[in-house]
Formats: structure tokens, C-alpha cells, sequence
């Protein structure tokens, strides 16, 4: 006995990724980033999915809690990278019921990669491809960093120092985040948690700017992005409540 | 030897009597549906006695480690394909022990040429509220039965199992905290062990919640959990 999810779907009737043939215009997911703040990682996600030109949904979820202390920000296709959550959440949980014991943040690394590693034919065919970004902290230690990850769509994995960002309007938001981080005062990595939510709001509201494929995010329609905060205690969902009052402080003068 | 009815009957019967025998040293585990959740309770060696299965749902047992382990994964293993093929809400106690887990141990005590499993375990499912919790005792031959009165012992012999199960739903109250319902546990786990009648026995106003030389093992399933995953394990040092 392993632990292993994935070994335990292949003795059953149920596959969880797979390539598909080529078919109408995938609908895709874009603009997810996340960045380090005073309290640990932020990371944040618009609420738009398109499928071409077409706006798809503006109440896409794309921040998903793989388990208590890692998360899943995903851009791409939203059918492929929904059942890359799912499979996730539910492999991390059984290893941790079954070995009596959480799997480690390498493995939860190595997971991710394969899975997308699997999902090369759907890549390659152009209608299954998914660019996630990962963070995670290791939960048997109480003093460890938490650390954020960047994907290609072919499962190739890299570390990210002080953000990632992925999707068609993560190009603008990147650029801000350099300029912030090399040049910034305070930098993002010093802000409090209140400001670090701040600017993940006004940083998608730059990249639907200048992207149609972003969008979802009107603070003055109370509606704001997704976002997470991950530090050494576990994940914790920053409710649109919450957004609005850091807003709503931040722009009071 | 199976084309025999009688010699049949015969082995069962021996196996009845050699799994029995087996589970003499077995201590009890209890499970108490309240307020906060339901509270399970054993006491052994670390992670030996009470388990997470599933978001809503656990398991506590004697027997065999070996068999204990056995059933733990195999129960594992369907609650986490039933949700993921469907859904966490569509794992239920009644279809995993129906299905699954009662038929594989009914098969493994019928066929006599193969080493039986021995266990006596119960399980948890965590509802909305406590009239909606399920706990259903399941015996080595794959018997079992739901208990309604939210409270539930698994021990090696079932009349002392059932005075401790009418015991505690006596002497237990609603409002008690949790910490006391523990304790309530671990006097009639002192009781069952040293086999000494329950009947008029009283309560210590603040029952102890350690037993010298072993460890006690708790859990709750959480009510009030803020994710999916309610199980959460108790220290009651």
C-alpha cells in the first residue's frame, strides 16, 4: 500500500486526464498571480473564462485549495485544470489518510508535474493545455517558508523567488510586480496582508486593461478578485467582505 | 470439506470460537454522537485505534493489527474513489458499509481455508446535526447494525459491550463538555478492562483523561470545521 491515488484509479473504471481530439474553440482561463507578502504567499486569480472571443463566465474560481496547505491557481483550459484540482485534492488526501502522515511539498511537486506531464496529447493538440502556479509550505514543519511554483504546460516546474504569474494578462501584472519588487518601497514581500490585497485587486484591474480575456474584478461593484493567502499556519480564503473593507480603508484619503 | 453441511457448520463454529479467542486482549473503543460532533475514543499505542476515513467519516476498532489495517485501507480506498467518481457528499456510511466493507468481511469469514479477519470496529459518519449522525457497529463476520442513541461501544463480548453503551448514555448529558464525555469513556474502559460491573458506578466530577502506560486516542469529527475535513484528532493531555 503507497498511497498512492493514482495507482489505485488505474484498477478502476475512472481516468481522470486525458488527451482528447480536436474539437471547437476550448474555453481558457487567464490571469492568475501570486507574490509573497509580510504574512506568507498571496495569490490571486480574475474571474473571467473566454472561449475566443466569446466571454465565457465572469464567476470563474480559478484559486483552488489542494488541501489545508497548498493551493492551486490554474490558467488555461478549465475543464483539464478543474479535474487537475480534483485529482490533486483527493490523491493529497488519501496519501495523508492512508500513510497516516501529509505527503511532502516535493511530492505534492512532483504530482502536479506528472499530471501535466500526462496531459501532453491534449496539450499538444492545442485544446488541453493548463499553466498552473503552485503554492505550498510543508505542514510538518511550523517554521517553514511558504514557496510558490510556476509550471509549463508540459510539466516542467520552477521556483519562483518573489512572484509568478500566469495566463494572457499576466504579462502587465508581472512587469508591475518587477518594477515593485526591485524598485518598490515598501516591496510586495513587506506589505501587510490588508495592502498585499490591495494591490492584488488593482493589478488585475491593470491586466483587464489591457487584456478582454481578464476581467471580473469591479471593487466598485463590491466584486473582487479571488484571493488566498498561504503562510505557515495553512490557507485562508480573503472573503470579498474582507477585500472590500482593506478597499475601502486603502482609499479613504 | 465444504460439500459436507455439517462439517461445514463445524468449522464456522471453530473459527467463531479462535477468532474470539484472538480478540480476548482487545480493548474497547467507543464512539459518542454530540453537539460539537461525534467524539471517538480507544486506547493503544499511538495511531493504533481510532482513524480517519473520509472527510465526514471515521473508524475505531480492536482486533488485529494486521486486519485492522486491512479494513482501514480498504475503506479508505472506497470512500476516496466513491468521491471522487462522484462527489464528497455521495459517500455515505450506509453504502460503503453495505457494499463494500460488510460483504468483504462476511467472504473472509465464510471461506474457511484462508485466514479469517479479526475485527471489531465501528463507524462514524458526521450528519447536521447529532439526531442526524450515524454510527453503526460492524462485527468480524460482516454483521452490523446502526445505533441510534448516539452512543456506541465495540468490545470482545457483547454483554458487557451493551452495559457499557446503556452506562454511558446514562450518565451523560447533553450539556456535558466534551472533555467530561471523554473521561465518561475512559472510566468504563477501566471498568470493561477490569472487568468490573458498571452498574452503580459513579462518575468522578472531573474523570481522569489518561491511562498510565498507554495512550489514549481521541478524535472528533467537527461540526463547526470551517473545510470539507472534520476530523480532527483530540489531545486530551
Amino acid at each position: 500500500m503507497t498511497g498512492d491515488f493514482l495507482a489505485l484509479l488505474e484498477r478502476s473504471p475512472f481516468v481522470p486526464v486525458s488527451g482528447v481530439g480536436a474539437g471547437p474553440t476550448p474555453v481558457q482561463a487567464t490571469t492568475v498571480f501570486a507574490f509573497h507578502c509580510a504574512e506568507g504567499v498571496v495569490i490571486a486569480g480574475d474571474h473571467r473564462a473566454t472561449a475566443g472571443n466569446i466571454i465565457f463566465s465572469d464567476r470563474t474560481e480559478k484559486i483552488l485549495e489542494l488541501d489545508s496547505h497548498s493551493l492551486l491557481a490554474i490558467a488555461g483550459v478549465p475543464a483539464t485544470a478543474f479535474e487537475m484540482a480534483r485529482t490533486l485534492q483527493t490523491a493529497f488526501e488519501f496519501y495523508r489518510r492512508s500513510q497516516l502522515q501529509p505527503m511532502t511539498l516535493p511530492a505534492k511537486l512532483r504530482a502536479l508535474s506528472k499530471l501535466l506531464r500526462d496531459n501532453l496529447p491534449a496539450t499538444l493538440q492545442g485544446v488541453g493545455a493548463v499553466a498552473p502556479i503552485f503554492a505550498g509550505v510543508e505542514s510538518r514543519q511550523p517554521e517553514a517558508k511558504p514557496m510558490i511554483y510556476f509550471y509549463d504546460p508540459l510539466g516542467a516546474q520552477f521556483e519562483a523567488a518573489a512572484f509568478a504569474g500566469s495566463g494572457s494578462g499576466s504579462g502587465a501584472i508581472k512587469s508591475v510586480l518587477h518594477y515593485l519588487e526591485n524598485w518598490g518601497k515598501p516591496r510586495p514581500a513587506e506589505l501587510p496582508l490588508a495592502e498585499a490585497v490591495v494591490l492584488a485587486n488593482r493589478l488585475l484591474i491593470t491586466a483587464a486593461e489591457f487584456d478582454s480575456a481578464t476581467g471580473g474584478v469591479h471593487p466598485e461593484a463590491q466584486e473582487f478578485a479571488t484571493i488566498k493567502l498561504l503562510s505557515p499556519r495553512g490557507t485562508r480564503t480573503i472573503t470579498h467582505e474582507e477585500q472590500g473593507r482593506f478597499w475601502k480603508d486603502s482609499h479613504r484619503d | 470439506m465444504i460439500e459436507e453441511p455439517y462439517r461445514w457448520l463445524e468449522a464456522i463454529a471453530n473459527r467463531r470460537e479462535y477468532i474470539g479467542d484472538r480478540l480476548k486482549s482487545g480493548t474497547p473503543v467507543f464512539a459518542l454522537a454530540r453537539p460539537e460532533g461525534i467524539l471517538l475514543l480507544g486506547v493503544g499505542q499511538g495511531q493504533s485505534k481510532v482513524f480517519e476515513i473520509y472527510d465526514r467519516h471515521a473508524f475505531a476498532a480492536l482486533g488485529h493489527p494486521v486486519d485492522i489495517e486491512k479494513i482501514r485501507q480498504a475503506a479508505i480506498e472506497a470512500a476516496h474513489l466513491e468521491g471522487f467518481a462522484r462527489s464528497p457528499r455521495d459517500v455515505t456510511l450506509r453504502r460503503l458499509i453495505s457494499f463494500s466493507l460488510s460483504s468483504t468481511l462476511k467472504n473472509a469469514f465464510e471461506q474457511i481455508f484462508a485466514p479469517p479477519l479479526i475485527v471489531e470496529a465501528l463507524f462514524a459518519e458526521l450528519g447536521d446535526s447529532p439526531a442526524l449522525d450515524s454510527l453503526v457497529r460492524v462485527h468480524y463476520d460482516g454483521d452490523h447494525h446502526y445505533e441510534t442513541s448516539g452512543v456506541l461501544v465495540a468490545h470482545n463480548e457483547p454483554q458487557p459491550e451493551a452495559e457499557a453503551r446503556d452506562w454511558i448514555r446514562s450518565v451523560l448529558q447533553p450539556s456535558d463538555s466534551l472533555m467530561h464525555a471523554a473521561g465518561v469513556c475512559l472510566v468504563a474502559w477501566q471498568a470493561l478492562t477490569g472487568k468490573t460491573p458498571l452498574a452503580g458506578l459513579s462518575v468522578p466530577r472531573k474523570p481522569g483523561l489518561q491511562v498510565s502506560g498507554k495512550v489514549v486516542e481521541a478524535a472528533l469529527l467537527d461540526r463547526q470545521a470551517p473545510g470539507p475535513v472534520h476530523y480532527r484528532a483530540l489531545d486530551l493531555k
